[in-house]
């Protein structure tokens, strides 16, 4: 690079949680003008480093330097006036003010003349606003609410926010987790408006196809240790998976070894309908089988995996188990029926986050663990210990840990180790790697071929491309509600599914 | 660094907590101790039997219905009308008793508190009032009926044997401690090693996740509330026959000296944690610390400030506790 100091140079930046290390002596160089992907697996150090540059955690050890200056920086406010902003996963804004309040919040203009400490100059609060949003060629009306804004045009408000408020480096942490890819593209867009501006952008992504994209050096964290920084140009994406995980794994991994051979249908849908969410659907699944069911956001697909599991209601239709006609009123009686349901977002859906992982995991089955309605302590944590082994469930402590201290992907396992300790033989997961890393999102995948050998039927709801590529047996494509089309595994493409779910959309 | 402490589990979004290893509550417990040796060296009184015994006579009503109370906080609800149940219920029997006889008159006011309990249930579940509003309303209405049918007088219970509910003794204990002790076991029971314990747990962490889970959450709920308001009857039946009398005014304030002990004793408004040993702790400090200030003869006055003060020490030290720094 030149010969000027790069804008922002962490150097030797190390962390520990009670005798933990999280971060070893960590580097980070930014350039201005670049985006710099910071890649790791969930736990290897990104947000600590991160947060450590925010200013929400203090470091242990290391420099931080800007422009080549030695900065201290050590609360979030700190961070701000140097010019740094980091916009979390999590967005923090008023939903019920107008989006020139959010934008000006802390600062709104006030009246000249009488009043001028208490009254607020409107005219000139939303003139300002539209001035910053124009900066960046954002077709956002300030008076709107923010809570009335797509995901997309709120991220997007955030960066205008960040930005008026003199920001030289932005940090993003998986700003695209919960857009659909034209709103990412629009992201993709302001990020290069960014770039050109001189800002210096850290971005944090699972995603390797936007850091390809996006990128223009790449660095990569695992288990705290910096493993190394390289320019986009010069890597594949193979390479970078092994950086990060530390082994080789085929992101394109073998799909359906030898097609399955075709056993009794497990679950038979006839005419499945809901308003406003899907329209006649049909749908045969067979034991020992995989279907993917793709779509972009709003197909419809999610809705009709969660009517499956009784979770959302259907207006029209049958479903057969095993043959037998069953009423999904309820999550409790497509359980009965032998059905099991990992929602999107486990968080919110999926596990009670201040519970042990014990809990957790017999939460969906205690017939296993209890006699007469009581538990039987030590028989459950046998079973329960049973399946962390088997499905390499990591964490700190025991089973008797709360479960919001595993990471992403141990968490989504503990959500599946429920199931089957249910004994599901019907297994319906809706994005079931979204939010995970890349080692576990392999292992789960592994999981769920496994699971289809030993005769489960599987359903994969996912808009996730790849995943429904690389674990499907057959692919049924989903748009505006309706199925549009089908493939074998072997034969579908990238190409093939996207058309066919656009081509429904348009 | 041992081979467990995997630097990828210990998740850098997750709070650190300053003293790991204890476990939570241990605050409860110093502070119970410390308010014992300081009474004991305060007042030669304090440490004795009878003493002890007064403590616990003193709390039992309270404590029947903060089991109940703990249960409806774990599962995410709150339950504003247990004062209102107590004086509903020993109205109910001291009019009924003249006419149908005590023992039909008792049951009379466990039906008249499971009554009030299914209205809650159903207006925070199968409605959706949320739960503070609508036990609030209950509080009213029971109260009022209260007022209504004793004409706003206090009505004498003149059976003999009820006493002994109240004011007896078996093996020199007093038969409210026994109830307390026999309805905090149960308590302790359910909550602990029972599928329904879990469920509430559970319905108080995550009712979404609960519910896609299949268990039947409103079910749950709707059972909890009902729970409570016979806790409240059983606290009211022991009250009345303490009193000989059914007040219309009785208990007023009661449910937050529960509420306040209950959160005292760890759990945590928001659903999904809390345990009857925690609140048991939180009974006995309030209790104690009230005898003990009449022991130390203080302004009766200032009992109410210093349960404020330990209610925000209390739960304010182990909130800091748990944000670290």
């Amino acid at each position: 690079m030149s010969d000027r100091p790069p804008l922002l140079e962490m150097r030797g930046i190390s962390k520990a949680f009670f005798g933990t290390r999280v971060l070893d002596s960590v580097t980070l160089v930014a350039h201005a003008g670049e985006v710099l992907a910071l890649l790791g697996e969930n736990g290897a150090g990104k947000s600590t480093l991160i947060k450590i540059l925010n200013g929400d955690y203090t470091k242990d050890e290391g420099e931080i330097c800007l422009d080549g200056r030695p900065v201290e920086i050590r609360t979030p406010r700190d961070a701000a006036a140097l010019g740094i902003r980091v916009i979390y996963q999590e967005l923090h804004y008023a939903p019920d003010l107008t989006v020139a309040e959010n934008l000006l919040m802390g600062r709104l203009p006030r009246r000249q003349g009488w009043g001028r400490k208490w009254l607020i100059d409107w005219p000139a609060a939303f003139q300002r606003a539209r001035e910053l949003l124009e900066l960046l060629q954002v077709d956002v009306d300030p008076r709107a609410r923010l809570r009335d804004l797509g995901v997309a045009q709120k991220q997007t408000v955030e960066i205008v926010k960040a930005l008026s408020a003199q920001a030289r480096i932005l940090v993003m942490d998986e700003p695209t987790a919960a857009l659909t890819p034209r709103e990412a593209d629009l992201l993709f867009d302001t990020i290069d408006k960014l770039r050109a501006q001189g800002v210096a952008i850290i971005y944090i992504s699972h995603r390797l196809d936007e850091v390809f994209r996006i990128a223009q050096r790449v660095m990569v964290l695992r288990d705290g240790r910096h493993v190394g920084t390289v320019n986009t140009g010069a890597v594949t994406r193979r390479d970078l998976i092994r950086m990060m995980v530390g082994r080789d794994i085929d992101a394109a991994q073998s799909r359906a070894d030898s097609p399955p051979t075709r056993r009794e249908v497990a679950l038979e849908v006839r005419g499945l309908s809901a308003a406003g969410a899907f329209e006649d659907v049909n749908l045969r699944l067979h034991r020992g089988e995989i279907v993917g069911i793709f779509g972009l956001l709003g197909a419809g697909h999610l809705e009709f995996s969660r009517a499956l599991f009784g979770a959302e209601p259907a207006e029209r239709g049958e479903v057969l188990v095993d043959g037998c006609l069953v009423a999904l009123r309820s999550p409790e009686a497509a359980r009965a029926a032998g059905i099991g349901f990992v929602p999107v977002d486990r968080k919110v859906e999926g596990l009670v986050m201040c519970m042990h992982v014990r809990g957790n995991v017999t939460l969906a089955n205690w017939r296993g663990c209890t006699r007469m309605g009581l538990f039987q302590e030590r028989q459950e944590r046998e079973r329960v210990q049973h399946w962390i082994q088997r499905l390499g469930i990591r964490m700190s402590g025991t089973s008797e840990q709360q479960v919001r201290f595993l990471s992403g992907g141990n968490q989504q396992k503990v959500v599946l180790a429920r199931w089957l300790e249910a004994n599901t033989h019907i297994l319906i997961l809706d994005e079931p790697t979204w939010g995970v890393d890349v080692g576990a999102r392999a292992d789960i995948h592994a999981l769920l071929r496994e699971l289809r050998d030993q005769g489960m039927a599987i359903l994969v709801v996912s808009s996730d491309l790849q995943e429904v590529l690389s674990v499907s047996d057959r692919i049924i494509v989903m748009s505006r509600g309706r199925i549009v089309s089908e493939f074998p595994g072997d034969r579908a493409t990238q190409a093939g599914l996207l058309g066919a779910a656009a081509g429904g959309a348009g | 660094m041992t081979s467990e402490s995997d630097p990828r589990v210990a998740s850098p979004r997750a709070r650190p907590r300053v003293l790991p290893s204890l476990p939570t509550g241990i605050g409860l417990v110093a502070l119970y101790a410390a308010m014992v040796v300081t009474l004991s060296i305060a007042s030669p009184y304090f440490l004795s039997v009878n003493n002890l015994l007064n403590i616990l006579l003193a709390v039992a009503v309270i404590g029947v219905i903060s089991v109940g109370m703990t249960m409806v906080i774990i599962s995410g609800g709150l339950d504003l009308s247990v004062g209102a149940v107590v004086a509903l219920v020993g109205v109910a029997i001291a009019l009924s008793h003249p006419v149908i006889g005590i023992g039909p008159a008792v049951i009379l006011g466990l039906l008249v508190g499971v009554a009030v309990g299914l209205i809650n249930g159903l207006a925070v579940t199968s409605i959706g009032i949320n739960p503070l509003i609508a036990t609030l309303g209950t509080l009213s209405l029971a109260r009022g009926l209260a007022f209504v049918f004793s004409g706003g007088l206090t009505q004498p219970v003149l059976d003999r044997g009820f006493g002994f509910w109240g004011r007896g003794f078996v093996l020199g204990i007093p038969v409210p401690v026994i109830v307390f002790a026999i309805v905090w076991a149960l308590g302790y029971i359910v909550l602990r090693h029972t599928t329904l314990g879990r469920a509430i747990y559970a319905s108080g962490g995550n009712p979404q996740a609960s519910w896609l889970a299949g268990i039947r959450v409103g079910y749950v709920r709707r059972l909890v509330y009902l729970i409570c308001s016979a806790g409240a009857a059983i606290g009211g039946t022991l009250l009345t026959s303490q009193l000989a009398a059914g007040a219309p005014q009785a208990a007023t304030g009661m449910e937050l000296s529960v509420i306040a002990a209950v959160i005292l004793g760890g759990a945590s408004l928001s659903g999904g944690e809390g345990t009857l040993v925690g609140t048991l702790l939180g009974v006995l400090i309030m209790g104690t610390l009230n005898n003990g200030l009449v022991l130390l003869n203080v302004n009766p006055y200032y009992q109410e400030v210093a349960r404020g003060v330990v209610l925000l020490l209390a739960v304010g030290l182990d909130q800091l506790r748990l944000q670290g720094r």
